[in-house]
């Protein structure tokens, strides 16, 4: 396990990044922790609530929603020390944050594993929005952070402006997996990257698998200053790297996270090393990732130059 | 009328009072000025005791900080390392750092006086933009210690150097390849560290809270020395959550005979909902004092222009950053400033950048068009960019402003060839339009950000003159009388007291700062030279000596 995953949900101030909250929070099959901006707009039934603990509620369902104050990190590691261990945490990210600079959090916490960064968009709204004079530079990075977009509020726009917002996403972000809801009602898959060994070579892959993975078991140790070379020239179709891997001359267990160009390299328990990419349909192909992973092995014959 | 009546006397006493601009005598009873003129004024009320130590000096209204932040009082408790000299609460003199070797012998000395091994040692106030040559590395601070937690905090509150001890507890090593870890060229942390991701996983392992330390009585009393020292009668503490807890502290601090500061504390809105917020400043304006004010509520629209955070309208930055951040949806601050405006509170709004300012002043325009309010009295903070066109529309709408005409002096030179290039660097701070266009004005330190001192800010407005000695934006220059005004009657009227202080006048509190030189006769340039004997507050005298 490379750590608890998380989920950064990103999005304008009303494009419904509560309401999605609210549904996963209500239809719950696994435990979430919840990291809320507005703690007063979560709507949970009473009959939900199990203890309601200042800024913190807990649920009947095992779940736990936080208010988050000016410490998103002090947020997850609190949540991250809890009795009752959560299995999967949501950041909610306030209405104008970047969520690239929140997803950032999950990187720097130890015990997290960083899932889509997801952005919630408002059909209706959207083309205006980045059109306003004051808004239109934020919703604009916003959108361009996002692994996954979640168009919100289809059954308000009318079909010329539902077309307007995909074409404006599809500029800002192209190829980005935009997946059409109303009410906020998510589905929960759509919060993790692809399991395990699901993978575009895979023909029972389900439809929104967009992502495309690939995993890789090192063979032996690999060369830390290597590993370091290959990491900063990777293409930007890879979105994550993690897993375990050994490294010379040691063989030191080490986990690695890799999210969009930034990374930890961290020591761990021994385990079984190995390492999943996740990426675009872009992704290189499975041989040349293997050659290039190959290239950090200890082993293995530098490149002449 | 038993009781007793003062007559203090001076060489000159510049009023304000427009009645009476200039008096040798002002007679204080119950705490309240009784009467200003000359001699007259000794057996005019009775009989009275004269009060003859401030014979030779000139006395003016005590000084109104109009954006202070009492945190100030807390910083003190860590040693300071900036580049410009600074005064400590007990009024010991600090000196300024002029290289990073002076602040690492600095802290080796502070370091080996520290009895407790594991506790971290944290210094405020590093300031490197005028060091020559290369930045502070984790080196530096391995030399002050490789075992103890070592970090120097940048006044500029966006960057942290921290030692190899540091790097070690937050886990950050050459394998941390995240965004706001500086590396030098081998790939090495330097320990300088940026961002809020990575700088609060540091303050957490030092545990430290930064600027959100919470504010006891004797850090109180430490910011009152701090500001009454430098001729400062009344003070914002213009970010406070205001939970039971900061109350109480407030009212204790503020109840006791010897404090000597009235306060002004501003709820920060947000961290409450709106109905929430609005319904406890409600409640706690009916708690206000003669020495503690309730009503304003602070809101927060952008980042800062050093820290290019602030939100700026087109060309954006001189040096190509991209815009910054609001801190707040504009649709959001739109319903947040309606709110609190309908429910007859008062709004003092953090504006830094050209296109915050005019967000907030339209917010504020709308707000007021649809529910027409007199007297209102909203402030932009900071609005350090604000064109013509934007003071024209704050006139309009009767808006206040309060410049940080500190800024000139301490970041004017940055502002010329970073952030805003050299022709709107030229209206930073533009007191000059304010005044010109009719806007109320104040000027402000944001203590600890720079010292609170208002004849230096009094002195940034009528010359502006940076660090490096320039003069940046020579139009926008005020007299001296305009910035006296600005620190004093300005201030208050941007609080809603002006009819109890900023003046010397009948009715109002005997609240006076004492000074070896009257500010509107000494060059402009001498203005920061001024010494400040004492203040007087509700009539007790606090002696600088």
């Amino acid at each position: 396990m490379t750590g608890v995953p998380l989920t950064v949900i990103g999005g304008f101030l009303g494009a419904g990044k509560t309401t999605v909250v609210n549904h996963l929070l209500r239809n719950a099959t696994r435990r979430w922790g919840v990291l809320v901006n507005d703690f007063g707009a979560i709507n949970i039934d009473a009959a939900l609530i199990a203890a309601h603990d200042g800024d913190t509620i807990a649920l009947t369902n095992g779940c736990v929603c936080c208010g988050m104050s000016d410490d998103l990190g002090a947020g997850l590691a609190r949540l991250a020390t809890r009795a009752s261990p959560v299995e999967h945490v949501i950041v909610e990210a306030s209405g104008v944050s970047d969520p690239r600079r929140i997803a950032q959090y999950a990187l720097v916490e130890p015990g997290y594993s960083l899932e889509p960064i997801v952005v919630v968009a408002d059909a209706r709204a959207l083309s205006e929005q980045l059109h306003d004079r004051w808004v239109a530079d934020t919703v604009r990075a916003q959108l361009a952070a996002a692994e996954i977009v979640l168009l919100n509020k289809i059954d308000l726009a009318d079909p010329a402006t539902l077309a307007a917002a995909c074409c404006a996403i599809a500029t800002i972000r192209p190829g980005v997996r935009v997946a059409e809801l109303c009410h906020g009602a998510v589905s929960e898959d759509l919060l993790r990257f692809p399991g395990a060994r699901a993978t575009r070579f895979h023909a029972d892959a389900p439809p929104w698998h967009e992502f495309v993975t690939w995993h890789w078991l090192p063979p032996a140790a690999l060369d830390r200053e290597r590993l370091r070379t290959m990491l900063r020239a990777l293409p930007a179709s890879v979105l994550r790297v993690k897993g375990f891997c050994r490294l010379a001359p040691d063989a030191a267990p080490h986990l690695l996270q890799f999210a969009s160009g930034q990374w930890t390299l961290s020591p761990a328990d021994a385990l079984e090393p190995s390492m999943v990419v996740i990426g675009t349909p872009d992704l290189p192909h499975p041989d040349a990732l293997t050659a290039l992973f190959g290239k950090t092995l200890a082993s293995s014959q530098p490149d002449e130059s | 009328m038993s009781a007793e009546t003062r007559v203090f006397v001076a060489r000159r006493i510049v009023t304000l009072n427009p009645s009476l601009p200039h008096a040798t005598h002002v007679a204080v009873r119950e705490g309240r000025i009784l009467g200003v003129g000359g001699p007259d004024m000794l057996d005019a009320f009775g009989p009275a005791a004269l009060e003859q130590r401030f014979a030779n000096d000139v006395i003016v209204p005590g000084f109104v900080e109009g954006h202070g932040h009492a945190v100030t009082g807390l910083m003190w408790r860590n040693p300071y390392v900036g580049y410009f000299p600074r005064t400590a609460p007990d009024g010991t003199q600090h000196p300024g750092f002029r290289s990073i070797a002076d602040v690492v012998a600095y802290l080796r000395q502070i370091e080996a006086a520290m009895p407790d091994a594991d506790r971290p040692l944290i210094a405020w106030g590093f300031d490197p933009i005028y060091f020559a040559g290369p930045r502070m590395t984790r080196a530096d601070l391995d030399a002050v210690s490789t075992r103890r937690m070592v970090v120097v905090a940048h006044v500029s509150g966006h960057i942290l150097n921290v030692n190899g001890a540091v790097l070690e507890r937050a886990g950050f090593s050459a394998d941390s390849n995240l965004d706001g870890l500086a590396r030098d060229a081998s790939g090495a942390l330097t320990g300088e560290l940026q961002g809020p991701a990575v700088m609060g996983r540091a303050n957490r392992v030092t545990g430290d809270a930064g600027l959100l330390r919470a504010i006891d009585v004797p850090a109180l009393r430490d910011y009152a020395a701090t500001a009454r020292r430098v001729g400062v009668t009344t003070s914002t503490d213009l970010a406070n959550v205001l939970s039971d807890a900061d109350v109480a502290v407030l009212r204790a601090a503020t109840e006791a005979d010897d404090f000597p500061l009235r306060l002004v504390p501003a709820m920060r809105a947000r961290e409450y909902s709106v109905a929430d917020g609005i319904a406890r400043l409600t409640a706690l304006r009916r708690l206000s004092t003669d020495r503690l004010y309730f009503g304003i509520a602070k809101l927060v629209v952008d980042g800062s222009i050093q820290g290019l955070t602030a939100r700026l309208r087109w060309p954006g930055y001189h040096n190509g950053a991209p815009n910054g951040l609001w801190y707040v949806a504009p649709a959001e601050l739109g319903g947040i400033v309606e709110a609190y405006h309908r429910a007859g509170l008062q709004l003092h709004i953090h504006t830094n950048g050209d296109e915050a300012s005019e967000l907030a002043t339209e917010m504020i325009g709308r707000a007021i068009s649809a529910y027409p309010r007199a007297d209102h009295r909203h402030t932009l903070q900071h609005c350090q960019m604000a064109d013509e066109a934007i003071f024209r529309r704050m006139q309009t709408f009767g808006m206040c402003v309060n410049l940080f005409s500190n800024h000139i002096y301490y970041w004017g030179e940055q502002h010329r060839t970073v952030t805003m290039g050299p022709s709107r660097a030229l209206r930073l701070d533009a007191c000059g339009t304010a005044l010109k266009v009719g806007v109320k004005l104040a000027i402000h330190s944001d203590t600890p950000v720079t010292p609170v001192d208002p004849l230096f800010t009094m002195w940034c407005a009528v010359n502006r003159i940076t660090a490096e000695g320039r003069v940046l934006g020579e139009a926008e220059r005020i007299t001296p009388a305009q910035a006296l005004q600005a620190v004093t009657l300005g201030a208050a009227y941007t609080l809603h007291l002006d009819h109890r202080i900023g003046s010397i006048d009948v009715g109002k509190f005997a609240d006076f700062a004492v000074l070896d030189r009257d500010p509107l006769e000494v060059e402009p340039m001498a203005l920061r030279d001024i010494s400040v004997r004492a203040t007087v507050l509700g009539g007790c005298v606090f002696d600088n000596t």
